[in-house]
């Protein structure tokens, strides 16, 4: 087994999160046995902490399903060179486990606007809407409507409760995560006033982040989505680019004048010239869309952006000023799109981003006061399959154990170990790349410069057999995934996903939940539900 | 077909890339037009059918739109002060414009070159093709260049005063397809103008990243359902 002359024995001990042999061998029988007794002893002596929390960080990967965590964990652990497998991102560290049941009131598969709902409301609604509940029809344009039927969200409560209160994320910050916890309405797409129907009086999600009005606001809103908070007469600060609101307000502004020793900021420089304890309420909008993949984000950003980690980093270090506590919700809001698109490599990359930042949480929290919960909204057609060996490079060709070349399909060709079931990967020829492997960039060969525009199909023809597959060519960033079923995006998966959770009433994940009782733990946890008693 | 993917097509060769800010305002003595242009490919084999499709191209300094003859479909590129591109496809029936953002572009290695937006060729791709004669054609004085690229047989018209071609044909054993300007005005004197940059801004806006998200969106499943069916 000369492949598992790689294998640490420190990188079992994390993985089974007791840190028990410090030998530099590969682990023996006895190591394995070991260290899976001690597992079991460390379990016996885990407290439950009872405790209510002073603070609560609520983490979502976008789309973040098992598969996705489990190939994430190896990618990390090859990158700092070993096996892979062996690994533990920050987040499975946490003592606490339990599976989310992520359908909607009108949905199998679900979309991220009713699932954040049920997370931070308690209560499931149906698909598109942000925390209102299922009996508002889908675009229901009047205010009186929405506002009788809204769900009250976690961030409402916490805040009303004298609390501090934050999001952060690579996404919009008024895309549906972020926006579910602050914002009610019946379409997640009416994100700025310019993409409401005419008539509407329900206020738009930019408006609603920048007008929220219990205990003076919001404190921390950090992620991207700048253009519709900014009057169409005036241009974005980066790019030139026109902004999108048709009522003339330029939020931004508005964010200075409505809270009390307020900040905004655009780029990294101005981000990083921040001091926490001079600032109270920081809004930070840092593209004019979403912010970059962290994959592209150094080489890529004109002005420069801090990552999903400094984010989270700034934003406690706002929110921990305040005695009552604070609730945070930080989303890693691009591992979504990265699948949409059918690359991998973009995927894993910003799951190891989150998982940076929840490390970030835990090095600058108490465990015996913050409750940390990381989960996702929903899972994607992402698989990791084959036989490959141990070590196989996680991108790579399905390599078996002993063998010395790749694992050959009833074709005869050599197949990837991840791939996806449905998306841009499929074969076939597309109205943008010829037949055979695809990839996330057209390559720039074209003579007009519009050059690429990413692989978003709008037609495919039928693949014939399978294109010859090679290494370096499948680890490759921009590699597309194969897949089965031609589609111009791949889709969000019905599976379950996992909860993870640690600190005061931590425990009370535990078995298979439905989504909504996420709430309800959080609820707990600050003593809300005894006060609505 | 597009013109763009029309463009594709033609000139499959890589060529090192000028950079759009470093040619900042470099535009401004090219002639605002309004072009009409026309495209026919003519498959080799019997039973494949020659298609026809007529597009409609303006260049003003900062901007360039083109649109399908049928005005449902067109493209906006717009230079901002600071040298970045902004580029949108515009689905003018619906009121609706899908953007590329800034974040999005880099990675998709959508790098636009403002010289070859505002005249489809640049400087060294023309310069890969042999000066052939010196012509008129539509009343202005015109250039023929040739040669051979990928194993196609291109030739190009090329009309000096407005940095336009005046035609474009590509042969190899596929087939045969040709990009003809009909007509050509001043940009002011035109009665089939541009779509107003006013009244795009009044379109519904989708981020291109957001496609993944909005399958239960009519008009994004109409996009996807409209190509398909023009691609067979
Ligand atoms: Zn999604």
């Amino acid at each position: 087994m000369q492949l598992l002359k790689k294998f640490s024995v420190a990188t079992i001990s994390s993985v089974l999160a007791t840190g028990i042999v410090q030998s530099a061998e590969e682990p023996a029988p006895e190591d394995w046995f070991n260290a899976g007794r001690q597992t079991v002893i460390d379990a016996g002596h885990l407290n439950p902490n009872e405790k209510h929390a002073k603070n609560i960080i609520l983490f979502v990967g976008d789309g973040m399903g098992v598969s996705t965590v489990t190939a994430a964990r190896i990618y990390d652990g090859q990158q700092k060179g070993g096996h892979g497998e062996e690994n533990s991102l920050s987040f499975e560290k946490l003592p606490y486990l339990a599976l989310s049941k992520t359908y909607s009131v009108d949905q199998q598969t679900p979309d991220s606007a009713p699932t954040m709902t049920a997370m931070v409301t308690g209560v499931k609604t149906i698909g598109d809407s942000l925390s209102v509940n299922q009996f508002v029809a889908h675009s229901e344009p009047d205010a009186n409507i929405v506002n009788a039927n809204k769900l009250t969200t976690i961030l409402e409560r916490a805040k009303s409760d004298g609390m501090s209160v934050g999001i952060v994320s690579t996404a919009r910050i008024t895309h549906a995560t972020p926006a579910a916890t602050y914002a009610h309405t019946t379409n997640r797409d009416w994100e700025g006033d310019s993409d409401l129907p005419a008539g509407a009086t329900v206020p738009d999600i930019a408006a609603q982040l920048i007008d929220f009005n219990i205990n003076g606001g919001i404190d921390v809103a950090l992620g991207g989505g700048r253009t519709r908070f900014i009057p169409k007469t005036a241009t974005d600060p980066e790019y030139g680019i026109a902004g999108k609101r048709k009522d003339g307000r330029d939020l931004t502004a508005d964010w200075i004048n409505k809270h009390n020793n307020a900040r905004y900021v655009w780029n990294k420089e101005q981000f990083d010239a921040i001091d926490p304890n001079a600032t109270d309420h920081l809004l930070g909008l840092f593209e004019p869309s979403h912010v970059h993949y962290e994959a592209d984000r150094i080489a890529h950003d004109k002005a420069g952006e801090p990552s999903l980690t400094e984010m989270t980093r700034k934003a406690i270090d706002i929110l921990k000023k305040n005695k009552n506590g604070y609730f945070l919700m930080v989303e890693g809001g691009r591992i979504d799109h990265a699948h949409h698109s059918g690359n991998a490599y973009r995927a894993l990359t910003d799951t190891q981003q989150l998982a940076a930042a929840v490390q970030a949480a835990m090095e600058k929290t108490n465990t015996k006061e913050t409750l940390i919960i990381v989960t996702a909204d929903h899972s994607h057609v992402f698989t990791i399959g084959g036989y490959p060996q141990r070590g196989n490079p996680i991108l790579g060709l399905t390599q078996g154990v002993g063998a010395s070349s790749p694992d050959l399909d009833m074709l005869g060709l050599p197949y990837t170990t991840l791939n996806y079931a449905n998306g841009t990967g499929y074969t076939g020829a597309s109205n943008l790349q010829p037949a055979g492997s695809k990839t996330f960039t057209t390559p720039n060969t074209a003579s007009w410069p519009s050059g690429s525009e990413g692989h978003n199909p709008a037609s495919f023809s039928p693949a014939f057999g399978r294109p010859l597959l090679v290494n370096p060519q499948v680890q490759a960033p921009d590699y597309l995934q194969e897949t089965i079923i031609p589609l111009g995006a791949e889709t969000h998966a019905a599976e379950d996903v996992a909860i993870f959770a640690g600190g005061p009433k931590a425990h009370l994940f535990h078995g298979v939940m439905e989504q909504n009782v996420i709430y309800h733990v959080m609820a707990e946890a600050l003593g809300l539900a005894e006060q609505r008693r | 077909m597009k013109i763009f993917d029309f463009l594709k097509i033609l000139f499959s060769f890589s060529l090192p890339w000028l950079s759009a800010s470093s040619l900042a305002n470099s535009d401004s003595q090219l002639p605002e037009v309004a072009c009409r242009y026309e495209m026919k490919v003519t498959p080799h084999g019997k039973f494949k059918a020659t298609s026809t499709k007529a597009w409609f191209f303006w260049r003003k300094p900062g901007m360039v739109q083109t649109q399908d003859a049928d005005g449902h479909y067109g493209e906006i590129w717009q230079r901002t002060a600071n040298g970045s591109i902004q580029y949108r496809k515009l689905y003018h029936v619906d009121k609706t414009a899908i953007e590329y953002m800034p974040a999005d572009m880099p990675t998709n290695n959508m790098s636009f070159d403002w010289i070859k937006l505002s005249s489809m060729l640049d400087q060294q791709e023309l310069h890969a093709l042999k000066p052939v004669k010196k012509t008129r054609v539509l009343d202005r004085s015109a250039e023929l260049r040739k040669g051979k690229v990928d194993n196609r047989d291109i030739e190009v018209l090329w009309l000096p005063d407005v940095s336009l071609p005046a035609s474009i044909i590509s042969k190899d054993k596929t087939g045969r397809a040709e990009l003809r300007l009909i007509a050509i005005e001043p940009l002011s004197a035109t009665h089939r103008k541009p779509v107003d940059i006013e009244e795009i801004a009044n379109y519904r806006h989708i981020d291109a990243a957001d496609f993944g998200d909005m399958e239960n969106d009519p008009f994004v499943k109409k996009v996807m359902a409209f190509t398909e069916h023009h691609n067979h």
